[in-house]
């Protein structure tokens, strides 16, 4: 198979008109990329600076370029001169048919070596993370290791490129066409973990003894992007996030996955980990009745409000307290008559409850409310 | 008589491969010869598998010895046609951890199932490192036999786990781990294990779907490992060390286990006689139609000789004993839910013949209408009478448990008779539990009136 490869010959015309018919004919050596810059901080794209270094001649010179089998956005491709940027000008970009290919016609006063940038958009190169975190066996701090992936499938072997992300913080790498290369991109800890456990009345069964599996509480692990906590340096990126624990025995246990989402700093990295079958929630209607009852000239309802209450259950099998984030949704207009735990109304329809249990004890809700003007 | 044959031609699918290649990191370009200058095939020192329940994982941690070379060093490790997500893996220094960086891992192209490590010592000679990483293929799943007592009133109860390795690998002398627990998973293992790329590709590239590898049972190897480790099984049974852990439980075998590929294993967890349980027997129309079901009824808490650990979800097949020669008769099975320490647990064991709940409709009528402006009736009460029997044709003490339901949320009850103990559940269902002792049978009767119509407001 031959293999992709991106081109520069430098074509050195003397006599212009003369040369025209023969073609493109390949006369200087190839030069090498001098400095190659990868940026990988738009999620999206991927944008490659290199410098080469151009002999010229003097008068009219064409610089070929070609990226047969190299994922190239051509309309991206820009060349910029460095060395002297006020005497050497760009006088045409052509594309030869067929080809992956451009010529540029640089005109240059005198015969020297001219270094030059020449950008484009890469396809088929892009960047992943990947987060390792270690919790503490009591689970109140972790440890996390950030790793870069880096994917090349653009066509195009970088012997040693300057990977930039989001920073200013590079790093050297060579990464062939068809490799994947990971490695270690920053570590953080101790970071304090905020772990909570949430049922919601729309998403988990009512009746936790009538299912067939044991009702899983989601646990989530909440991690704040702030420089107090070990972190607020840069946003942390999406990625997957894989969490172990110690476990005791020097050893550590793994206990979850989520996908992180970007995080920027100052704010909250939420990761689902897994669910706890060691709390049980039973939530019951006890009353319902339509109060108020409004009618038309036909003696036909037209309007009510209700009279409602139910009750939740939240037992705690485990050995130490927790509290539970309980979310109920209620539709349309409503009121609170009475409610034995405190709490706090999210929208409109969502109000949540943190319902504090002791070990191995159980707590009873009990929400009496009316809604308003239902038709 | 099967010709003996060396492990790399019986198994040249599943193996793992560990190669330093100790090169100056100075010549990148040199791969080809690199892989020629092998330098060490470590073996497994230690190995310990931590096996998932709840999802196709194992998280296994190796200790190997890598003799390395001052500077550059570039490793090795191959999985292919194991079921291991080459994104887990992992490699620690044990010894030196300071001393000892991993620059990064390369997965180099126009290779499957081959990952290169890039390692920077400072140090040259022995050192060992430990390698983690998941694979698929390894399962384990609880299961209990219980036996009862003659009279039903107590129950022994077996717990078991077995473990089954299809990974693809062998392991040997593993200290063995099983978590009990609901990890979140945002991808299958098998599906990363069966990536042509272990990362997979930029999204605009369409993706080839890889071979899945071959699942062949290699039982002559597998058979030549169990021989191998045959002197060293230990005579009298092993001990499940059990500790809770984050959300989940930790099942640390004692010891260490050798499961080859193919083969599975039954490992006692553990044994306690006379656990005191009820007899449960549940009507309830709406779930079972007219039968009544038969449970068995206890806690996992200390007042039931339980509570030390949760009970993982699994099959529970239950005996009775019959007579004075401990003859057994099969009672029925039932698969568990996760059973937390202090959770009550009811095993339906089914439909239950010589228990018997029969509510008869005796009286029915209606009355309070109203009327709209049109004449036409708007609202009403009905009124019903249900005369419930209840019989206990068994020989042993029973607890049984009559629900009803209701089809509106406007009613009201009023009891008659030997009704045990009522309850109002919810809106719109009530239960009457009742205890009755051998060949016996209780009647009861309850007044129901339900408002329809203008007569609910």
């Amino acid at each position: 198979m031959r293999r992709a490869k991106l081109g520069l010959a430098i074509l050195g015309f003397l006599t212009l008109a003369a040369t025209n018919a023969q073609g493109r004919i390949k006369l200087v050596a190839l030069p090498e990329r001098d400095v190659t810059i990868i940026r990988l901080d738009n999620p999206h794209v991927c944008f490659v600076e290199e410098e080469r270094v151009l002999t010229l001649q003097k008068g009219v010179n064409k610089v070929d370029f070609s990226w047969k089998g190299v994922r190239i956005d051509p309309d991206s491709i820009r060349l910029r001169v460095l060395s002297h940027p006020e005497a050497v000008q760009l006088l045409s970009l052509s594309f030869p048919p067929d080809e992956a290919a451009l010529v540029w016609e640089i005109a240059s006063p005198e015969g020297w070596e001219e270094r030059v940038r020449i950008s484009y958009l890469l396809s088929g190169l892009d960047r992943l993370v990947e987060y390792r975190a270690r919790t503490e066996k009591d689970e109140k701090n972790l440890a996390l290791n950030a790793y870069m992936v880096l994917r090349n499938f653009s066509g195009e072997d970088f012997e040693r490129a300057k990977v930039f992300l989001d920073s200013e913080d590079a790093f050297e790498k060579r990464i062939q066409n068809g490799e994947t290369k990971r490695m270690l991109f920053f570590t953080a800890g101790p970071i304090p973990i905020i772990k909570t456990y949430t049922w919601d009345a729309a998403v988990k069964p009512h009746d936790p003894d009538k299912t067939l599996e044991t009702v899983g509480i989601p646990v989530h692990y909440i991690v704040e992007n702030k420089v107090n906590h070990g972190l607020g340096d840069s946003a942390l990126w999406a990625g997957k996030a894989r969490i172990f624990q110690d476990d005791g025995q020097g050893t550590s246990v793994f206990i979850g996955e989520d996908q992180a989402t970007f995080t920027p700093v100052g704010d909250r990295m939420e990761l689902y980990i897994g669910d706890t079958r060691e709390i049980k929630v039973t939530q019951r209607k006890m009353f319902e009745k339509k109060v108020n009852v409004r009618r038309n000239n036909g003696n036909a309802v037209v309007l009510y409000d209700t009279d409602e209450l139910f009750t939740v259950k939240v037992e705690n099998f485990k050995k130490e307290p927790i509290v539970l984030t309980l979310i109920e949704h209620i539709p349309g207009q409503w009121d609170v008559e009475e409610s034995n735990f405190k709490y706090e109304k999210e929208t409109a329809n969502r109000i949540k409850f943190l319902i504090p249990v002791s070990a191995n004890g159980s707590e009873m809700l009990s929400f009496h409310y009316h809604r308003r003007n239902c038709r | 008589m099967i010709a003996r044959k060396s492990l790399r031609q019986i198994r040249p699918r599943a193996l793992i491969v560990l190669i330093v290649l100790g090169l100056p990191m100075a010549f990148p370009q040199s791969t080809a010869e690199a892989k020629v200058d092998l330098v060490t095939l470590p073996e497994r020192d230690r190995v310990q598998m931590t096996i998932y329940n709840t999802a196709d994982l194992t998280l296994i941690r190796e200790v190997r010895r890598l003799t390395l070379r001052h500077g550059g060093n570039r490793l090795q490790f191959g999985w292919a046609n194991t079921l291991i997500d080459p994104t887990s893996v992992s490699l620690r220094a044990l010894k030196n951890p300071d001393k000892v960086a991993l620059l990064d891992v390369s997965f180099p192209p126009r290779t499957r199932g081959l990952a290169e490590w890039n390692i920077d010592s400072e140090i040259a000679g022995e050192e060992p490192v430990e390698i983690t990483f998941f694979t698929s293929g390894i399962s384990w799943n609880a299961f209990y036999l219980a036996t009862l007592t003659p009279d039903e009133r107590a129950m022994d109860l077996e717990g078991y786990v077995r473990v089954t390795n299809r990974s693809g690998e062998d392991y040997a002398n593993a200290q063995t781990r099983l978590l009990v627990g609901k990890i979140n998973l945002i991808d299958r293992i098998i599906d990363l294990a069966r990536r042509e790329f272990p990362y997979g590709l930029p999204a605009e590239i369409a993706v080839t779907p890889a071979a899945p590898p071959e699942a062949k049972v290699m039982l002559e190897e597998a058979e030549r490992v169990m021989r191998k480790v045959a002197k060293e099984v230990e005579k009298k049974p092993k001990e499940i060390i059990k500790e809770a852990l984050s959300e989940y439980f930790l099942y640390t075998i004692e010891g260490t286990e050798t499961i080859p590929n193919g083969w599975g294993k039954r490992l006692p967890s553990f044994k306690q006689p006379g656990i005191p349980v009820v007899s449960l027997y549940k009507y309830d129309e709406e779930r079972w139609g007219d039968r009544v079901l038969r449970f068995l009824q206890f806690k996992n808490d200390k007042d039931h000789k339980m509570g030390r650990e949760p009970l993982p979800g699994g099959l529970v097949k239950v005996f009775r004993r019959i007579d004075e020669e401990a003859h057994l008769s099969y009672e029925g099975a039932d698969t568990t839910r996760y059973i937390p320490i202090g959770e009550k647990v009811e095993l339906n064991l089914g439909a239950a013949r010589d228990v018997r709940v029969r509510p008869v409709l005796i009286e029915f009528r209606t009355d309070h209408f109203m009327f709209n402006n049109r004449g036409d009736v708007s609202g009403r009460d009905e009124y019903r009478t249900f005369r419930v029997e209840v019989s206990n044709f068994r020989s042993v003490p029973i607890k049984v448990e009559v629900w009803r339901h209701f089809d509106t949320v406007h009613w009201d009850l009023t009891n008659y008779g030997d009704y045990g103990v009522y309850e109002k559940v919810d809106l719109k269902t009530a239960k009457y539990s009742l205890e009755l002792p051998p060949n016996t049978k209780k009647v009861f009767t309850y007044g129901l009136t339900t408002r329809h119509g203008r007569r609910a407001e």
